[in-house]
């Protein structure tokens, strides 16, 4: 086992720089490819009516007349070993990790980064605690009170959750819950440390508004896993056995029902930025999801790559994790 | 129907998650805020334009500025976007400003910093100016007239700060000086001069009759060189206003509080009324709207007015009209023709157009009468100093357009049946989207077949419509476009657009490649005299332009303002097309 | 309004086909395909899901040629201050059966069906391309182990390590107006469909690999190996089949998933080109526009198309999975 670890940590090293150089590619030479110069792109970050001279200024400024392959080793070397900017009257330093100097507002990237985290992990950890519990707690007891009218509310409401749009469902919550009904006026993001009920006040309805999309998912699942493995040999084995009802349903039926929702929620953790990207912009909270919109809207190519190194580095770990549990809880897979 | 249900079944359960934190709701409002304070100026639909609401001195209080984005930069010298240059005067003294009154009054230009309109030489190439003396930033030290320089040079430097405007280096002597932080020698820039602590003489390269509005922009405000910290300067600039900052976090809020150095009687177009300014960033727009309809928040900073929602809720409502204004914002928005481009490099093609498009679709897709703006005749909008209205294409007297006329000028250039062209605009500006399309819809009933293309604004005038080789290889015969003027006069508004000599490879602005001999001449002559002689020039311009039919165009923009009843001294300045924020203050 | 969702597994599900006697005719056996498709029609609520999706792609293939233009303006069914359609419930009338868009007056009913073409079609074929790669990788993978699995295993870590929104975003954001010879919609529509399908593999991936790796150690596999069976016999004929139903089930899951995040690339501006009508652009243009508090008709009816579509996909797919589980036969 921990030999499989120390193999992974490794591994992920090597896949975080395979996504860095797949991320350059994608964001500094597709757009060469389509025929953009390093002179159209620093004439991105000038004002209005620019000079010629301008916007040499700014291309000679950001490395952008340089090779590729130079920008990325330079980006790369930065990250490590840290990055001397040029600020005007003196030069800044930004030490290790440093993702580099916005291109739009030329300040560091990375401190830019930390004090968005906490906002998007709020919310990420908050509605994945949310909706596993409650997608999975539903998920069984939809199974085994199949047919009941608690089965068909809940799987109705999760048909529904999983037919809707995130942004929608969002904007509807905020319509009913915050403008019209006033529970929860006017939202915005409070800090943990500032204010720990206001904090979890203001969090509410977006980790319901991302939780119902994915709880819906797993409940349904659930359900499915569920009916399966109670119509399997060694559950009537178990019951015969005398074992208490709750063991049987949760030591063995459950436990052999969690394989595919361990494998989905590994999965979903790398779609958790897309959800976060729009729950953050419907109800305006300054997490990673809106910095990535806008970064990518300004073509800020630091906080991009900043950005998404992060995002590939959490999923790329918490794989991991999942691949370990993957093993704990099916003890047919063997490594 | 059924989705009710749905969401009232999911009402039921959330409700039920939420029974860890159901307090009752904290700040209980409702409509619109506290009580009315008004001592002059009745509460009325659009009296923020012609008069002040509900002036008061009362001291204290926080007011909230919520923004749908960020700003370029609150560094002084490094800004371009308008609500920002009106919202700079809070933290410092430029030059010249506009004068802080409402209706037309405010489209003067007054000495802020300076003792007077500065006095020109015989030739125009040289002006002075003196500075009020005794002038103190936020820390105590004392204003040089070496700062007011320093602060110019410093924007010298466009690797440090790139977004400001380019006024200097095109009309000051010395256009290659690198800037304070390159070039270390004590003179520095040699087109400035500082005889003594109060004065400055700049000299021009040529005569410049409007070198005093180009003094109204920020970067005209003073920096100590011993507390410049070049592209951080943005994080606190040093200040010389009513206000100083107090905290910035990058892409979230900035916090102002009162600066103890100012003084009311050296700077009587601001004010210091509240004990502390709070302006949050990146705040979504229908967030932005429901907080100040609830009196959350009393300032929508963008100045761009509500959206959608919130505008037919506040117009269906006549109390909640009465708080609002509809100023003209000093935008105009057209289509650019290009000359170049076949088949419309034939003034009767183009003229095909200017009388086949609909403007009344085109404005309600700008969002109608009062959020999109008023059908436009001509390229000047009505709040600029020269405007005279003509209209040679009937787009007043027929503004569903004009299919008779339309039909005779196809035929006049060669094209009966009509013809194909591509039509450029910004993708990520949903009204401009609705915009074209409603224009690709008209014309098409004339028989000229539309194809739109998007590109993202960010890189639109810099690599596609305002890059010509780009137009030419790829028959962008027509790109939408917008322009507010640098300053209120024809020189403002006309020379980026249709001047032959400021066509350029890159962030072209003069889309169509209108040069004509005529208009250019017009320009030349209008820097060799004043007064008004050449504000009549302008509408001279306008008209041989509008002749040429370069460009056709669509609104003068509108926007539909919200004041809260608890905020002060409200009322639209007309240069900034938005609420002077210099002045205002809150009550309650 | 809870659908039910009829399951039939598990103890207490319909009878067992009980062999039909008609005097004369010998009992015949029923292929695999046969006892689906007899279990599946007994079972009404994934029939009327399937029904549906028969319907809509119907709707898309022949309605756009029934309904009027999407594209023309009606700029005099709205009123110009509040830019709302005139008349009640968005401006429904005879000539306008769902009544007309907001600020533009377009038809409304058009738009839903040219729009069903764009959606469907988009949404179907990145499902397919997800499929294709999906399934074979993960068959690959998850059967012969060793070092093919790492290697591909790694492969979906570095896909899934994307954050896949943001590599939607960009890459629809940054292809040209035109490339390998399409431009405009074309162009744009195959770079939906690639980035959506391509981006999606792994989730297929995955799932497929994870069921390769427990239905490997099925006596079955053992069985045929014994027999002498090799490698690409053991692929097609004993796991593909038994991945027949995974495979269906989260390919029908996946489809209504592509339809939404297709709308959610429109919400954020890299959808298809205006005025292309497409759902998710409707949905996208109600919601960011705010026109749905001044015309709630606008997103009303695009909002509850989507959820139809994507209901009876879920629906048709819980009935196909149902009958085709080899389990409860």
């Amino acid at each position: 086992m921990i030999y499989f670890i120390i193999r992974r940590l490794i591994l992920t090293v090597f896949l975080l720089l395979l996504v860095s150089a797949i991320t350059f590619a994608i964001f500094f030479l597709v757009p060469r490819l389509a025929g953009q110069t390093a002179y159209q792109l620093a004439a991105q970050y000038v004002g209005r009516n620019p000079t010629p001279d301008a916007i040499r200024a700014v291309e000679i400024k950001l490395g952008l007349n340089d090779p590729l392959y130079l920008q990325y080793g330079r980006f790369i070397k930065g990250i490590i070993f840290g990055v001397h900017y040029n600020n005007g009257p003196d030069v800044s330093y930004c030490p290790f990790p440093c993702f580099g100097y916005s291109f739009r507002n030329q300040e560091p990237v990375w401190p830019q980064l930390i004090s968005d985290a906490p906002v998007t992990l709020s919310l990420a950890i908050g509605a994945s605690v949310l909706w596993l519990i409650g997608g999975v707690s539903i998920g069984v007891l939809s199974a085994l009170r199949r047919g009941s009218f608690f089965d068909r509310l809940s799987m109705g409401i999760a048909l529904a959750g999983v037919s809707l749009p995130v942004f929608f469902t969002g904007l509807m919550a905020l319509e009913l819950f915050s403008y019209k009904w006033s529970l929860f006026p006017n939202v915005h993001y409070v800090g943990i440390t500032s204010n720990p009920v206001q904090w979890a006040r203001n969090l509410v309805l977006p980790w319901v508004t991302l939780a119902f999309l994915y709880a819906a998912l797993y409940a349904r699942l659930t359900r499915a896993g569920m009916l399966e493995t109670m119509g399997e040999d060694y559950i009537r084995t178990a019951r015969a056995k005398g074992l208490p009802e709750r063991v049987v349903i949760v030591k063995h039926g459950l436990r052999a029902a969690l394989t595919p929702i361990v494998t989905i929620f590994g999965l979903d953790l790398g779609l958790l930025l897309g959800g976060a990207i729009l729950t953050e912009s419907t109800f305006s909270f300054p997490g990673l999801g809106q910095f990535t919109i806008l970064a990518i809207q300004n073509q800020d190519l630091p906080e991009i790559m900043g950005v998404v190194m992060i995002a590939a580095f959490f999923i790329v770990v918490a794989n991991m994790i999942v691949d370990i549990l993957y093993a704990v809880v099916d003890p047919r897979v063997r490594f | 129907m059924k989705r009710r249900k749905i969401f009232a079944v999911t009402a039921v359960g959330a409700a039920a998650a939420l029974m860890i934190s159901a307090c009752s709701s904290s700040s209980g409002s409702s409509s619109t805020g506290g009580t009315n304070n008004t001592t002059t100026g009745t509460v009325a639909f659009n009296a923020g334009i012609t008069g002040v609401v509900n002036a008061s001195s009362h001291k204290g209080g926080t007011l909230i500025y919520d923004d749908s984005s960020t700003p370029d930069s609150f560094d002084p010298g490094n800004t371009y976007y308008a609500w920002v240059l009106n919202f700079d005067r809070l933290f410092v003294m430029p030059l010249y400003t506009f004068k802080s009154c409402p209706g037309t009054c405010g489209e003067q230009l007054v000495p802020d910093l300076a003792t007077d309109m500065g006095t020109v030489s015989s030739d125009g190439l040289t002006w002075t100016f003196h500075i009020q003396s005794g002038i103190k930033y936020e820390d105590g030290t004392v204003v040089t007239a070496k700062d007011v320089k320093y602060g110019i040079e410093r924007t010298y430097d466009r690797s440090v700060a790139a977004n400001g405007p380019t006024y200097y280096q095109a009309l000051l002597t010395d256009p290659k000086y690198p800037g304070p932080y390159k070039d270390k020698s004590p003179t520095g820039l040699t087109a400035i001069d500082t005889p003594n602590a109060t004065t400055l003489v700049m000299h021009l390269q040529a005569p410049f009759p409007d070198l005093p509005d180009v003094l109204a922009f920020p970067s005209s405000a003073p920096v100590p060189q011993a507390k410049d910290t070049g592209s951080n300067y943005q994080l606190h600039p040093v200040s010389t206003g009513p206000y100083m900052f107090k905290s910035y976090t990058l892409n979230k809020q900035l916090t102002l509080v009162p600066n103890p150095n100012w003084s009311a009687a050296t700077d009587p177009n601001a004010k210091q009324l509240a004990s502390q300014i709070i302006v949050n960033l990146n705040v979504n727009q229908a967030d932005i709207d429901n907080r100040l309809l609830h009196g959350d928040i009393q300032v929508d900073a963008a100045g761009t007015g509500l959206a959608a929602a919130a505008r037919a809720q506040v117009l269906a409502n006549p109390t909640d009209k009465a708080n609002s204004d509809n100023p003209v914002n000093g935008f105009a928005r057209f289509i650019y023709i290009n000359t170049k481009v076949a088949p419309l490099n034939n003034i009767h093609c183009r003229e095909a157009i200017e009388y086949a498009a609909n403007k009344v679709t085109m404005q309600t897709a700008w969002g109608g009468p009062i959020a999109g703006g008023q059908i436009g005749s001509t390229v000047m909008p009505p709040n600029i100093m020269g405007y005279k209205s003509f209209d040679y294409y009937n787009a007043l007297s027929q503004p569903n357009g004009d299919m008779t006329n339309a039909k005779q000028q196809l035929q006049a250039c060669g094209q009966p049946n009509g013809f194909s062209t591509s039509l450029a605009y910004r993708s990520d500006r949903p009204t401009e989207v609705a915009a074209v399309t409603a224009l690709q819809a008209s014309l098409q009933t004339a028989g000229i077949k539309v194809t739109l293309k998007g590109f993202p604004s960010g890189s639109y005038y810099t690599d596609f419509a305002g890059a010509p080789a780009y137009v030419h290889s790829h028959d962008l015969g027509l790109a939408a476009g917008g322009w507010g003027a640098d300053w209120p006069d024809g020189f403002g508004f006309l020379d980026s657009l249709v001047a032959g000599n400021t066509i350029v490879a890159t962030g072209n602005t003069n889309i169509a490649e209108e040069n004509n001999p005529v208009v250019n001449n017009l320009f030349t002559q209008s820097s060799k005299v004043t007064g008004a002689a050449r504000t009549a020039i302008w509408s001279q311009i306008d008209e041989q332009v509008m002749k040429d039919a370069v460009i056709l165009p669509m609104v003068y923009q509108k926007v539909l303002l919200f004041r809260p009843t608890n905020l002060t001294n409200v009322y639209v300045q007309a240069y900034y097309g938005m609420y002077n924020y210099a002045v205002m203050g809150v009550s309650s | 309004m809870a659908v039910p969702i009829d399951v039939a597994t598990g103890p207490g599900g319909p009878e067992p086909d009980a062999p039909l006697s008609i005097p004369g005719k010998a009992i015949e056996g029923r292929s695999l395909g046969q006892i689906a498709w007899l279990r599946l029609r007994r079972d009404k609520v994934a029939m009327g899901g399937g029904v549906v999706v028969l319907l809509l792609i119907l709707t898309a293939i022949i309605g756009p040629h029934l309904v009027q233009n999407p594209n023309v303006f009606n700029s005099n069914l709205i009123d110009p201050t509040f830019l709302r359609p005139k008349g009640a419930f968005g401006g429904i009338s005879l000539a306008h059966p769902l009544g007309v868009e907001p600020e533009t007056g377009r038809d409304l009913l058009a738009r839903i069906v040219v729009g069903a073409q764009y959606s469907l079609l988009i949404a179907f074929l990145a499902t397919c391309l997800a499929v294709i790669i999906g399934t074979f990788f993960g068959v690959v993978a998850g059967y012969f182990g060793g070092w093919i699995d790492s290697l591909i295993a790694r492969a979906m870590d570095v896909f899934l390590a994307f954050p896949l929104l943001v590599f939607a975003l960009a890459l629809a954001g940054v292809i040209p107006n035109s490339a390998f010879g399409l431009s405009g919609n074309s162009l744009r529509i195959a770079v939906l469909i690639f980035v959506i399908g391509f981006f999606n593999w792994p989730y297929m991936g995955r799932i497929i690999r994870g069921q390769t790796l427990s239905l490997r150690e099925r006596e079955f596999v053992d069985a045929a190996r014994s027999l002498g069976a090799r490698a690409p016999y053991i692929l097609f004929r004993e796991l593909l089949p038994n991945l027949v139903a995974p495979i269906l089930v989260y390919a029908t899951l996946l489809i209504p998933t592509n339809i939404l995040f297709e709308a959610a690339l429109d919400y954020l501006g890299v959808g298809l080109y205006v005025p292309t009508p497409s759902w998710g652009q409707m949905l996208a243009s109600a919601v960011q526009n705010q026109f749905y508090s001044i015309d709630p008709e606008f997103m009303i009816i695009p909002g509850v198309t989507i959820f139809i579509t994507v209901l009876a996909f879920n629906l048709f797919g819980d009935g196909l999975r149902d009958a085709l589980d080899p389990k409860t036969r």
